[in-house]
């Protein structure tokens, strides 16, 4: 695959219009999304937190350049591994390690868990436990934002897995014809569980889908925040202005199992040695000292905050209540 | 193959025989020609031997049992034989029903072969729908000696109350009704009711009330108002209905307060024209109209209600020809009135029987036995029928 | 009383108006027309609902009144379609999704029954999903297999999922309507065969609140519940039966989930027999709810005869004529089931 050569960081940063305090805020959400994961994969071992999660470690920029782009009235719909998603939304940590143990105070007081993470109320319409079960709903969400007349766009993630399901189909095609705002982001992170892009799509990249509905398709280097932001901000600009949907596909790569039991047969350690090279927290942290925007004294405070605030968002979940099992049917119905 | 031990006939009119004794016991072994069991017949006591030699097997017929001549009634299972018991017939479902509760179906009598529902009655298993069951717990009935008319013999919900009624909600009831009820109950259940029957020749007092009624100065006279001057009258002649029951003895009353049963809407009142025997006939009609009028708008004081010692209910306006009352306690009797109807009667004369048509009004008194006797209460009612036959008798 | 008061109230609203007579298919129509009207979210999307005006006819002449984006056709994309309109539904709108033929539904399955229908209780009850899917159920039609599917058990057995089966006209206005209200999803049943139908249909917006069984004609002898295309079946099979003296009492459950089971409760303690009527196959059907809640309730010690089902064979609907007929209850299958009931034959 080929990615967009950069020379000259200034120039780059520059060319995205992006300002260095944005730049500082994407790079501490990107810290925070790591703490936030490092930390549930810690707590559960420790058996604090049940069930099973998916940790997005190593695509932090996927997550964080996506969003960039979004305004806060703006939608996203997410994918079970989405905690990085529901971060660079603006989703309040503390509120998310709630929804972690359990409890009547977290976003989804404690019926969703990690799998279903969602906020509603700051645009994030949901992670999902079904792979491009996100798919066909954004399309509606952007039918309604269409049709209430708004310049409002919805933004999706879906993996590489989520492109081989007939939704994904359905969806794209209906968003093209009718020219709906979705912004589909495929974050292409090499493996549907164990099966490799390599064997499952007879392409080079999935953006060559977007052809077969007539939108635009771009493959961009998924760990350069830059470049998914650049990216993605295209799109929802056409979005915007009424042009339809586009295909982005953020090519990355999970350094974690696909959950918590894989025993990863299907890939060599090395691999993920030479991925982890390639890791979008310190390449964003380069380019900034690279940029003279910020020292490299300034930014190495970013993580530690990072893993504190994380910290204080465990002690204030961990305080707070169970569920009432008396409320249990609450929100079956309306 | 086992040899079968048959009822032996003895004798040419002989049909059965009763088994005395068996000599042998089952799973015994027998010699040929061992006496094996000892039957009676209508004429002699015989000894049956064994047919062959072997083991007694599949005794049929107990003692003290018949069973026809001919009967197969045991078997004498040969050496090197296997004894397997007659099968006997029951369906499957029969069988596995049979099984399940432990009991040998052999021994549970039926007709013919033996089926689920013989089972289930020799196990005391009723087949009831829930409704059946629900009613007859209800009714206290015992399910097992209902007939049911269902397949395979359910029973169902008419089985048990016959034609299937519609139940209707519990209607709450009145202070009055339970009043009544507590009352009448107590009546029932306490005092020996006895009851007597009389008819009256009513042609005078129809004749008297028209006169009065005519004039038009007064209150309308009624059948009840004449019932209430005549009845106070002759319990002046016969204390003993004019007392109360009490534990220590017989409360006699000094006067006559004649109560008047009055229906309503929702139940019954028995205001009381007090001191009857002092008034005259139009202050009684008077009172008679004031307290039913009142009684019906509900307008009776207590005063109203209180100290009757006799009760007369005249249902004849009802169309009532004759009925029975509950005495009202604590009085010892009271008169149930019928309607006056024309009926043949046979009159002496003085040139012998005629048939004659007249008013005739039939009246049932019930009194309690405990202090009334027979001889009494009829006093009283030859009291009654004489002064309504002749009321000129009585100072009105 | 709520239900004879509903009924009071109904009549006499039948009496004031000159009676009004509309097919199935029409009344649907006019829902449809009265709720866009009132209420600019409400739009609907499906497959050739625009100028072909449904492939039973029953959204014709709407997008003449409402124009291409409030009646939008959609490709052949049952996901999608289920999709969006979950989608819209959770950001404001008020969709009405038409799946032409019930058996198509499955194509929309993980749609409706894992984003749909759990959405608002995944998110703590922060989300909600007001839209209605329309599907024409239901055989008859001699399009088989794969055309004639009754499943709307599937969905009364998923939690968050409301599901309604109409089956006259006036229910079929009044309920839709009230579905459109309804701040859930909600599966609409139409049934094919009872598009034709006619009945009496007042003028102007009305609802048939949800969750409220029906007595469609009262009588001593025996409960018959019906859904759907056998409450006529069964309403025909009563007038048979009172010739020969017995009269059934008709309940139509109208909604099946959440069903209001106190209704039959009632019939079925006046009555003492039960017998549950539906198209759809008998095994795991929506039947064996009503059975199990009237024998595992107040009316199982007024039960006078075993409960009996009266249900689609379980098998695949067959094409040829008679035996199409032979897979599902008709009327005389009604009369001789009821008949048996009545007359203490069970």
């Amino acid at each position: 695959m080929s990615y967009q050569t950069v020379t000259d960081e200034s120039e780059q940063i520059a060319a995205s219009g992006l300002t260095p305090e944005q730049l500082l805020q994407a790079l501490r959400q990107m810290h925070l999304i790591r703490a936030f994961e490092e930390k549930a994969e810690a707590l559960y071992a420790l058996g604090k937190i049940h069930g099973t999660m998916h940790l997005s470690i190593g695509q932090e920029a996927s997550a964080v350049g996506a969003c960039l782009a979004l305004r806060p009235d703006d939608t996203i719909l997410s994918t079970h591994r989405g905690h990085g998603h529901c971060i660079a939304k603006g989703a309040e940590p503390p509120l998310m390690m709630a929804e972690f143990f359990g409890k009547e105070v977290g976003y989804c007081r404690g019926r969703g868990g990690s799998m279903h993470i969602a906020d509603v109320a700051g645009g994030n319409l949901g992670a999902n436990g079904i792979v491009a079960g996100g798919l066909p709903i954004s399309t509606g969400v952007g039918l309604s934002l269409q049709m209430q007349r708004t310049d409002r766009v919805c933004l999706t993630f879906f993996g590489d897995g989520a492109a081989n399901e007939g939704a994904f189909h359905e969806s794209l095609n209906l968003a093209a014809i009718w020219r709906l705002p979705v912004v589909y982001v495929c974050e292409n992170n090499q493996y549907a569980m164990s099966m490799p892009v390599t064997a499952a799509f007879p392409i080079r990249q999935i953006s060559e889908r977007a052809a077969a509905y007539g939108i635009p398709g771009v493959t961009v280097d998924g760990n350069d925040l830059l470049a998914v932001y650049g990216a993605v901000e295209t799109a929802v600009s056409r979005a915007r202005a009424g042009e339809g949907p586009s295909l982005i596909e953020a090519v990355t790569y999970r350094w974690r199992g696909h959950s918590k039991s894989d025993r990863q047969r299907y890939r060599t350690r090395d691999e993920v040695k030479e991925w982890q090279a390639r890791d979008p927290i310190t390449r964003l942290e380069n380019l900034l000292v690279a940029a003279d925007l910020f020292t490299a004294e300034k930014l190495a405070d970013l993580g530690a905050a990072a893993r504190q605030t994380i910290e204080d968002s465990v002690a204030f979940a961990e305080a707070q209540a169970d569920p009432d099992p008396a409320t249990i049917l609450e929100g079956v119905y309306a | 193959m086992p040899v079968p031990v048959i009822m032996p006939k003895f004798s040419m009119t002989q049909e059965e025989g009763r088994v005395m004794a068996w000599l042998v016991a089952e799973g015994d072994i027998v010699e040929k020609g061992d006496p094996l069991l000892e039957v009676e017949t209508d004429k002699v006591t015989m000894e049956v031997e064994a047919p062959e030699s072997g083991v007694l097997r599949g005794v049929a017929v107990k003692e003290g049992d018949v069973a026809p001549v001919t009967a197969v009634i045991a078997h004498i299972v040969l050496p090197g034989e296997v004894w397997r018991a007659e099968p006997v017939k029951a369906t499957p479902v029969a069988q596995r029903v049979a099984a399940a509760a432990g009991v040998n179906v052999g021994d549970v009598p039926a007709a013919g072969k033996v089926r689920r529902q013989d089972v289930e009655a020799y196990l005391g298993k009723v087949r009831a729908t829930p409704a059946a069951r629900r009613l007859a717990r209800a009714q206290g009935v015992d399910l097992t000696a209902v007939n049911g008319s269902g397949p395979h013999g359910r029973v169902q919900a008419k089985d048990v109350i016959g034609p299937v009624v519609e139940e209707k909600a519990v209607q709450p009831v009145s202070a009055m009704r339970r009043t009544i009820a507590e009352r009448l109950t107590r009546s029932y259940q306490t005092i020996p009711h006895i009851t007597f029957t009389v008819a009256a020749d009513m042609t005078a007092v129809t004749d008297l009330r028209r006169r009065l009624n005519e004039r038009g100065d007064g209150a309308t006279v009624s059948v009840t108002a004449v019932l209430v001057k005549v009845c106070a009258w002759a319990l002046g002649r016969q204390p003993l209905v004019n007392a109360s029951w009490r534990e220590d003895g017989i409360q006699l009353h000094e006067q006559a307060h004649i109560g008047v049963a009055v229906a309503l809407d929702d139940g019954l009142i028995v205001p009381v024209v007090q001191n009857a025997a002092h008034l005259g006939l139009a202050a009684i009609a008077e009172q008679v109209q004031d307290l039913t009028a009142r009684a019906r708008n509900g307008r009776l004081q207590p005063a109203d209600v209180q100290g009757g010692t006799f009760t007369i209910s005249n249902l004849g306006m009802w169309g009532v020809e004759q009925f029975t009352a509950v005495i009202n306690p604590p009085q010892s009797a009271i008169l149930a009135v019928g309607r006056t109807v024309k009926q043949p009667v046979v009159v002496e004369t003085a040139v012998g029987d005629e048939l004659v048509i007249r008013p005739m009004m039939k009246m049932t008194l019930s009194v309690d036995h405990r202090i009334i006797d027979g001889a009494v209460a009829a006093r009283f009612l030859q009291d009654v029928v004489a002064a309504l036959e002749q009321p000129d008798r009585l100072l009105w | 009383m709520p239900d004879l008061m509903q009924a009071e109230l109904k009549t006499q609203t039948h009496a004031a108006e000159a009676v009004r007579e509309m097919t199935y298919a029409h009344a649907i129509r006019e829902a449809l027309q009265l709720a866009m009207r009132r209420d600019e979210r409400v739009f609907m999307l499906g497959e050739d609902i625009g100028v072909y005006g449904g492939a039973f006819g029953v959204t014709d002449g709407l997008i003449e009144e409402f124009g291409a984006e409030r009646v939008r056709d959609t490709p052949i994309s049952e996901a999608v379609i289920a999709g969006a309109a979950i989608g819209a539904a959770v950001t404001g709108m008020r969709p009405v999704a038409e799946i032409q033929f019930m058996d198509f539904i499955t194509l929309s399955m993980e749609q409706l029954v894992l984003q749909g229908a759990k959405m608002r209780f995944m998110f703590g009850g922060k989300a909600s999903v007001p839209l209605v899917l329309r599907t024409p159920a239901g055989s008859g039609t001699g399009a088989a297999a794969q055309h004639s599917e009754s499943l709307e058990a599937w969905f009364v057995h998923v939690p968050g999922l409301k599901v309604v089966m109409p089956a006259t006209p006036y229910d079929a206005k009044g309920l839709l309507l009230a579905a459109i209200e309804d701040d859930n999803p909600v599966i609409f049943v139409e049934h094919k065969l009872l598009y034709r139908t006619k009945g009496h249909v007042p003028e102007g917006y009305y609802i048939v609140p949800l969750s409220q069984s029906e007595v469609k004609r009262e009588g001593r002898d025996v409960t018959v519940v019906a859904t759907s295309i056998m409450v006529p079946r069964a309403l025909e099979a009563a007038d048979l039966l009172a010739q020969e003296g017995i009269e059934l009492e008709v309940v139509d459950p109208r909604t099946l989930k959440p069903y209001d089971a106190a209704t039959v409760t009632r019939s079925v303690c006046k009555t003492g027999r039960a017998l549950v009527v539906h198209e759809a196959p008998k095994t795991g059907g929506f039947g064996a709810e009503v059975v199990a809640e009237i024998v595992a309730g107040e009316a199982f010690d007024y039960l006078d005869a075993p409960v009996r089902r009266l249900a689609g064979l379980d098998v695949p609907i067959p094409y040829n004529r008679e035996l199409e007929r032979t897979a599902v209850p008709q009327v005389a299958d009604i009369v001789r089931e009821a008949r048996a009931l009545a007359r203490g034959e069970y």
